[in-house]
């Protein structure tokens, strides 16, 4: 079984407030939850709304068609009401957030019990508890949602997937300047650093970001950047220094729609060959793709081993949707162990000689150019050691779907009950080998963009070209539904 | 005196004569003894070139770019000795931003900006502290726009050390000992003429030290009138130009901040 409940309202209204909570008490029923949000850039009044879905087996993303509408007002029902399956229920009201909490779970049939032990320990838990109730003696049961056997089940988003990452690679510094989507992975990181030894340092803008950050890598402190897309090319001539001068960075890029300003509380996958080529120069970098909160974490950490490792940038690279949507987590992430034998010495954003001074002797340029770029084998070597892709599906398919980053989750989603193979690309720099894998199959490119950016990587490294027939793109700032996904790629099989 | 301990095999390609010479000097002479907790930060242009010069750990970093980089440094190491070394174009032009939120951070790294009002090392452009109607071959009919006032801007944002020396080496050992005698971030600019392309012929004989006046350092508003001495702009006969710490107090040190 899978459902799905759009909660809709006004933003500072309480649709988040609604949101999470069902979702925490969904996982106390033992089921998967993973729930989206779609909000404008403006604090009060306008229109937000959440899509919160639920199953018995793990999902991943939200499908398009929905069971239960929760409006908190008139502008949410016109707006989504014909997104109600036949049968769907619409819940409104301009009650208290906490009165259509309680709708809502009786509703589904969750006891109440589950929601005072839930409220209990939030804030101006009374009064939410008395509201709920009314809501909850309101509304009439018409589901009968059973407890199903309770798994370990954490509930995070990707930003918090980022930040556990980063702390958990024994991060020392974290500098940033308020930028959505990236935002949340400093205020995540500035509310743990209350109980933790790291951090937090907002500066001026990106460039002060991106130098003070190479300041403090060049002692050997483990130390990331974060930002989205404007920001990240204002790091870009930073990036470079960190090319030449050896330094150990991670940089956290959030995408969102661009180019300029772009759409600012919305998704994309544009920044895919802005993370592989920004920065003036030729040089080695890791740039890694997380499609969950588990991947962040881990590959966080991958990232912090091969800068230390490398003496390298390392980007992650994540996006809105992954950043801010919230998924049940059953996994627990594996992590590396990072030692960095960084040391403060002569660092130089010239070429240097073996003094750390600035040359310009063309026999001390060249060498040091060739070392630079023999460094790539030795990462792609290092990187043969981690997951570098993975495979989900039938093996033997001559289906193959591709893709990387947040759309892995309508991926999973989408491709259940098809005879197909998924291939998540998790490290696009150094690039994985699976031309064997590819070869001679039916290709097909999922992605956030409207160019196919990773098909255009696919082919500079494999030699392979995917059919602009069988690319599957969406670029209007929203993520993927799992349901319209699945009719795309069923139209491509072959 | 030299400070062999301090030095490098680079040979320097400063002009003969260049006034870095003397800074250069004078910084090796201060840091005497500290050589082994001391970093150096370094922007791009003539000045830049003193990081070869000095065999200390740090950067030589991008173009604008020395205030960030030394804040990073001491959020890292607070320990460490951080003296950062820029030109004006460097400050006044590229990281004209981070200098103003430097002096806010008051983050206990020194701070010199080598100011020769000219771009040096790309054959002789206008900075911004160049003097109105200055000509060059960019600009054959003269800079439109007056010189900003450095003294002026660091004590407007609150920076917590603020002196300007002449680039002369006895001149620059005193200002960097005072400056490393400093918690907080001291601003020293010092007037480092430049033989090719901006002479500023006799520019150190309308110099006076306000160490020899009764100037009061701890109050800002002399500082201020003491900075308004100097418009950067005109040179002339009666030009005074004054040398010396012009303000000088006690706030509390961002790095140490932010582990509160």
């Amino acid at each position: 079984m899978r459902m799905e409940i759009l909660i809709a309202g006004p933003a500072g209204t309480g649709p988040n407030f609604i949101t999470h909570i069902l979702g925490e008490l969904l996982i106390k029923k033992g089921y998967y939850v993973f729930y989206s949000r779609d909000y404008q850039s403006l604090i009060r009044g306008g229109h937000n709304f959440n899509i919160l879905s639920f199953s018995d087996e793990p999902i991943y993303s939200n499908n398009s068609k929905i069971d239960i509408l929760v409006a908190l007002d008139e502008k949410s029902i016109q707006k989504h009401e014909k997104k109600l399956k036949e049968k769907g229920i619409l819940i409104k009201g301009k009650e208290k957030n906490s009165y259509l909490l309680g709708a809502v779970a009786k509703t589904l049939g969750i006891e109440f019990s589950y929601i005072e032990e839930n409220l209990k320990q939030k804030e101006n838990f009374e009064e939410n508890i008395k509201e709920a109730k009314k809501g909850y003696d309101s509304f009439e049961k018409k589901f009968e949602i059973r407890a199903l056997k309770n798994k370990k089940i954490e509930f995070l988003n990707g930003s918090k997937g980022i930040a556990f990452g980063a702390v958990n690679s024994g991060l020392e510094f974290y500098y940033a300047y308020p930028m959505t989507p990236a935002t949340p992975v400093l205020t995540e990181l500035a509310q743990m650093s209350l109980e933790n030894k790291h951090l937090t340092i907002e500066l001026e803008n990106e460039i002060a970001v991106v130098n003070a950050g190479i300041g403090s890598a060049i002692t050997g402190a483990k130390v990331m950047v974060g930002t989205s897309g404007g920001g990240f090319d204002l790091m870009s001539e930073g990036l470079s220094l960190t090319g030449i001068a050896k330094v150990p960075l991670v940089f956290y890029l959030a995408q969102r729609p661009g180019p300029g300003t772009g759409v600012a509380t919305y998704t994309a996958q544009g920044d895919l060959k802005l993370a592989l080529n920004a920065g003036h120069g030729e040089f080695q970098r890791v740039v890694l793709a997380p499609g969950d909160p588990i991947e962040a974490q881990e590959l966080v950490a991958q990232g912090f081993y091969f800068s230390h490792k490398f003496k390298i940038p390392s980007i992650i690279i994540s996006d809105k949707h992954l950043g801010e949507s919230f998924y049940s987590c059953s996994e627990k992430p594996k992590f590396i162990k990072i030692n960095s034998k960084v040391k403060l010495e002569r660092y130089n954003s010239y070429e240097k000689d073996s003094e750390g001074s600035a040359t310009e002797d063309s026999r001390i340029i060249k060498e040091n150019i060739l070392r630079r770029k023999s460094k790539l084998k030795e990462i792609e070597k290092e990187a043969e050691k981690f997951e570098m892709f993975k495979f989900f599906g039938n093996k033997n398919s001559k289906n193959i779907v591709i893709g990387w980053g947040s759309t892995k989750g309508a991926i999973l989603d989408a491709i259940k009950g098809l005879d197909i193979g998924f291939i998540q690309i998790l490290y696009l720099s150094p690039f994985p080998k699976i031309e064997e894998i590819i070869k001679d199959k039916n290709l097909i490119l999922v992605e956030n963009n409207s160019t196919g950016q990773l098909g255009d990587v696919l082919r500079e490294k494999t030699g392979i070209l995917i059919e602009e027939g069988n690319k599957i793109l969406r670029f209007d700032g929203r993520p993927f539904f799992a349901d319209e996904l699945k009719k795309e790629i069923e139209g491509r099989l072959r | 005196m030299k400070n062999k301990s301090l030095s490098t095999s680079t040979i320097p390609t400063w002009c003969p004569g260049c006034y870095n010479f003397q800074i250069l000097a004078g910084v090796k002479n201060a840091l005497k003894g500290k050589e082994k907790n001391t970093a150096i930060v370094t922007g791009i242009g003539c000045h830049g070139k003193l990081f070869d010069y000095i065999a200390l750990p740090g950067i030589n970093t991008l173009h604008g770019r020395v205030p960030p980089t030394c804040l990073g440094l001491k959020i890292a190491k607070p320990e460490l000795n951080v003296l950062g070394f820029s030109g004006d174009g460097d400050a006044y032009a590229e990281g004209i931003a981070h200098l103003i939120h430097a002096a806010r951070y008051n983050s206990n790294f020194k701070y010199f900006v080598h100011n020769n009002r000219v771009f040096a090392l790309t054959v002789g452009q206008p900075t911004p502290v160049s003097e109105k109607g200055f000509k060059d071959k960019t600009n054959p009919k003269g800079t439109k726009t007056p010189p900003i006032n450095p003294i002026k801007l660091m004590l407007a944002s609150g920076a917590s050390f603020v002196a300007r020396v002449f680039a002369d080496v006895k001149q620059v050992e005193w200002v960097t000992k005072e400056a490393l005698k400093h918690k907080g971030f001291a601003f020293i600019e010092i007037l480092q003429p430049c033989l090719i392309f901006h002479p500023d012929k006799g520019l150190k004989e309308k110099t006076y030290m306000l160490e020899d006046e009764e100037h009061d350092k701890t109050n800002l508003e002399e500082a201020m009138k003491k900075a308004e001495e100097f418009d950067y702009n005109s040179i002339n006969e009666n030009t005074k130009i004054p040398l010396g710490i012009f303000y000088q107090t006690k706030k509390p040190v961002f790095e140490e901040e932010i582990r509160k």
